[in-house]
């Protein structure tokens, strides 16, 4: 029995990580060819890659976009999520379903309903319609992770602190967000993430200046090269990145 | 600094609840008074009407002579202790207790150094720089307590602040909190549902019932002669015998309403001396040794399906069975004529 649990972990593993793997892998490669026989290691492709000022440009332009949206999103969600923990208001739960809603609604659909109103209003595609495009899908995200973290605690506290004189921002800055940093953390490096990753929104949504997800599109029109592996290493390496960022930053000081 | 609080009117309503029902009270300056009543009485309730956390409903609330019934919690004179203490986990002890002071715009020198000195003043010197969850339960009380202390309010209130805290513990802090208080001369309102804190501590109870304010007076005299027969139960175990037209199964009893009436006798009341109210003789049913007394359920043979319960004098036990020959003392009988 033990033996088969071990199995199935690795084979679960396997499945996630191989695929991973071997784009890593074949970004060292020597020839050509992305595909076997492995005949690296080599640095070329990173070189090439470095070197490339299209796919730089656009790596800055997805690090902009990321952070960019990720901080309004991130806010605009605290903001909803503090007003709907902190006082009764009408309809709260139909505002709430709302705002979780989007979650639902696929990239595509919001891609093209934003690129729909943004030519009707004469708005020009850049990054920043794609970042608003990225707002859009990870303000649910955010919402919904500060939400639930919201309790009683906080609550309790922020009323202790407008007892000793605090006034409204100072309660949101000194004791509510300081005490949800965990979540506030947490909803920033997930959307974080969820914005460099996306292609959708941000294919549909910019024109001139592109982020990475959308320039490795377009080198790939060009055929398989290990030059799109090194840099899909590289968007790989930056990922996990963040994620150790964020386990040491925010994830540590739970204990 | 210290200020008198003055409630006249009050009345809240929480939905179709009477939480509130026209409550007027004066509070001395630098009085220690508790709230005491059970829960769902509205002493928690009017404590937040002094904190500024509820606007009542109607009527007017006075510190200091000045009518501050709509003024938010921040803009009075008053701090909370809060039952669940709430600190601010992210700061250490001499932030927390230098919070106020830092909103009132003291400087970070000026406030850390009284924040030191507070935190000194309920015994925490040289924790400053700890954070709230390195503190065991007892410490924490004492962080909120100097607090709310910090900033130097004319009224304290306190919201059971010792409900989570195990018995001995929160003998020891009621002394405390009484020492504390008379060194800082503030006026403390204190909310306990514990009527031998409520005996330990205060200078003044308020009994509180249904929203309404059943007695009001120093704790013996709350205790000997309360003046409602819900006052008399809530303060201490009671002994209700039923008279009319002041006669009851043990004869005559002076002073009695006419109609129905309830005699209440204390279980310390009841001697086995002599008396001017004689029970006669009764059998006990059991009894238990409690150190300082003998609690013993005893059956009156006047009235066999009466159980009273007396406190004897310690250390014998009466065995079940045993006929004690009981009598009370006039003085000692509260009675109150039928609601």
């Amino acid at each position: 029995m033990k033996v088969w649990s071990w199995v199935y972990l690795l084979a679960a593993f396997g499945f996630i990580y191989l695929p991973v793997a071997v784009l890593v892998l074949f970004s060292f490669q020597g020839g050509r060819l992305p595909v076997p026989p492995f005949d690296g290691p080599s640095l070329q492709w990173y070189a090439e890659v470095l070197a490339d000022r299209d796919l730089m440009a656009a790596l800055w332009n997805s690090a902009l976009v990321g952070a960019g949206s990720s901080v309004v999103a991130v806010t605009l969600g605290f903001l909803a999520a503090y007003g709907l923990a902190r006082f009764v208001l009408p309809g709260a739960v139909w505002v709430r379903a709302l705002l979780i809603a989007p979650m639902s609604v696929s990239y595509l659909i919001v891609g093209l309903g934003l690129l729909i109103v943004l030519t009707r209003a004469g708005l020009g595609l850049s990054l920043w319609t794609a970042a608003a495009g990225h707002v859009v899908i990870n303000l649910p995200l955010a919402f919904a992770i500060i939400y639930a973290a919201m309790g009683a605690q906080q609550q309790n506290a922020e009323r202790a602190a407008r007892d000793l004189g605090a006034d409204e921002v100072q309660v949101i800055w000194l004791v509510t967000v300081p005490m949800l940093a965990p979540a506030i953390g947490a909803a920033f490096f997930l959307a974080m993430t969820f914005s460099w990753d996306e292609f959708i929104i941000a294919f549909l949504l910019t024109r001139f200046d592109v982020t990475l997800p959308v320039e490795i599109w377009s080198t790939l029109q060009s055929g398989l090269s290990p030059k799109v592996n090194a840099v899909g290493s590289l968007v790989f390496l930056v990922s996990v990145g963040v994620v150790l960022l964020a386990e040491a930053l925010v994830f540590r000081r739970r204990r | 600094m210290t200020a008198p609080v003055m409630l006249e009117g009050v009345n809240h309503w929480f939905g179709g609840h009477h939480a509130l029902r026209d409550v007027a009270l004066q509070i001395g300056a630098g009085e220690y008074l508790t709230l005491l009543g059970p829960s769902g009485c509205g002493k928690t309730t009017l404590l937040s009407v002094l904190g500024g956390f509820v606007v009542p409903d109607a009527g007017r609330v006075l510190i200091g002579g000045q009518d501050v019934t709509g003024v938010p919690p921040a803009r009075r004179p008053t701090t909370t202790v809060f039952q669940d203490y709430a600190l601010f986990p992210h700061m250490t002890l001499r932030d927390n207790v230098a919070f106020g002071l830092r909103m009132g715009g003291v400087g970070r020198t000026e406030r850390h150094r009284r924040a030191e000195a507070q935190l000194a003043l309920v015994g925490l010197e040289g924790a400053a720089g700890k954070r709230p969850h390195e503190l065991s339960g007892g410490q924490r009380q004492r962080v909120a307590l100097a607090r709310a202390l910090a900033v130097g309010p004319e009224v304290l209130l306190l919201d059971e602040p010792l409900g989570a805290l195990d018995l001995k513990l929160r003998r020891a802090m009621q002394d405390e909190l009484k020492a504390i208080q008379r060194k800082v001369g503030t006026t403390f309102v204190h909310v306990t549902h514990d009527q031998e804190e409520a005996m330990a501590i205060a200078d003044r109870i308020v009994v509180m019932n249904a929203g309404r304010i059943e007695d009001d007076g120093p704790p013996s005299r709350v205790y000997l002669r309360p003046a409602t027969l819900f006052a008399a139960d809530f303060m201490g175990e009671m002994n209700h015998i039923p008279a009319l037209d002041g006669e009851t199964v043990f004869g005559r009893v002076p002073g009695a309403p006419p109609g129905r009436a309830t005699v209440c006798l204390r279980p310390e009341a009841l001697t086995t001396g002599p008396g001017d109210l004689r029970i006669g003789r009764a059998r006990v049913r059991d009894a238990a040794f409690f150190g300082a007394h003998v609690r013993a359920h005893v059956l009156p043979e006047a009235a066999p399906d009466m159980v009273l319960v007396a406190h004897l004098p310690p250390p014998r036990v009466p065995q079940p069975g045993e006929v004690l020959d009981l009598s009370a003392e006039a003085g000692s009988v509260c009675i109150f004529g039928a609601p």
